[in-house]
């Protein structure tokens, strides 16, 4: 089966890297790629080398990059974190409370030479500030 | 106006469903969820803090000062999403915005090196046999492999760190540092580069392969 896309070793060679780290968004590119590896031995050659280096590069960073946290940064995190919700909890306290807002209106309507008053009170409920 | 986000939260098992109403829960509650779903990730931000910032002592205030900002802005942070990757962008934009003013390197230019001109000279960089790099690079010590890390400029750090060890994809790693998607390419493929360049440098001064070339080696 041919794909839609047909490409050459050079662009294999330009997309090897995205290649392999499986981030060609493009079916269609990615399909060309994988039809051109089944038939080209040196570009196939290529890719495994590569991946391979960079499996390897990986698995030397992941093992030396691992850490634990000192027991300190965790009790620090903890005190900040109890230490910052008394602060927010307090913060509520103070302004939580609901706001209301009255709005008042009054308009006069004269018919007839009869007047007419019409007023309206509109309350806002708000609550502050979760 | 009751909201309520049936998602996944993250830390939960696939499947699981849980309920987070972010607009009735009590402060006390988030706490809890935050401390749930947010703690468990101090020893990898930790990890990622010493890469960024070279030292224990700044990498534990970048992380305090990140679980600080995320608690404090947790009620924005949309249930069922990459909680991960939300705290990788917090510690990242801190780190970049506050932390690295006092050791900044000279700004690099991310150029417009093409995929192929980096493929070229990424196949060529070692003058070794193949399984005998491997081989030599496998008996590096770690404080060799950290310290190839940390001479490598920072921008191409934190995408090769983001990629390559905590396993981000590009698009995440556009997010978390703020760049567009083919920056992060272009500083990760550069960076890993430069990286196995050390690295192999390195494994030929431990007298792996062929003699180091002080000057006039291939460039």
């Amino acid at each position: 089966m041919t794909p839609e896309l047909q490409c050459n070793c050079n662009d294999v060679m330009g997309s090897m890297l995205v290649f392999i780290d499986n981030e060609i968004d493009d079916s269609a590119q990615f399909n060309a790629i994988a039809f051109h590896l089944q038939d080209c031995p040196t570009c196939r050659e290529a890719v495994e080398f590569e991946r391979t280096q960079l499996n390897l590069i990986r698995s030397l960073l992941t093992r030396s990059c691992f850490e634990t946290a000192p027991t300190e940064l965790h009790d620090r995190i903890h005190s900040q974190l109890s230490a910052l919700e008394a602060q927010i909890i307090a913060q509520q306290g103070f302004v939580a409370q609901t706001e209301i807002f009255t709005q008042y209106s009054r308009t006069e309507i004269t018919v007839d030479g009869e007047t007419q008053i019409i007023e309206t009170t509109h309350e806002i409920r708000r609550d502050f500030p979760f | 106006m009751e909201r309520i986000n049936e998602l996944e939260a993250g830390g939960v098992a696939t499947g699981e469903l849980v309920r987070v109403d972010r607009e009735k829960e009590s402060v006390a509650q988030r706490t809890k969820r935050f401390e749930r779903d947010a703690l468990q990730y101090t020893d990898q931000l930790y990890a990622a803090a010493l890469r960024y910032t070279k030292n224990s002592a700044d990498a534990q205030d970048l992380v305090q000062d990140t679980y600080a900002k995320a608690f404090t802005s947790f009620h924005q942070f949309e249930p069922g999403t990459n909680l991960r990757a939300w705290m990788y962008r917090i510690l990242t934009t801190t780190f970049i915005n506050s932390y690295r003013k006092a050791q900044r390197s000279p700004k690099l230019s991310d150029g417009d090196l093409t995929d192929a001109d980096l493929f070229a000279s990424a196949s060529h960089t070692s003058n070794l046999g193949k399984s005998a790099e491997v081989e030599a690079l496998e008996n590096l010590p770690d404080s060799d492999i950290k310290r190839a890390l940390q001479e490598i400029p920072e921008e191409f750090r934190i995408a090769v760190y983001l990629v390559d060890v905590e396993g981000f994809s590009y698009k995440e790693v556009a997010e978390i540092v703020g760049v567009p998607a083919g920056t992060v390419m272009s500083r990760l493929h550069r960076g890993r580069k430069q990286l196995r360049e050390k690295l192999a440098e390195y494994a030929r001064e431990l007298g792996y392969g062929a003699p180091v070339q002080k000057n006039g080696g291939e460039s």
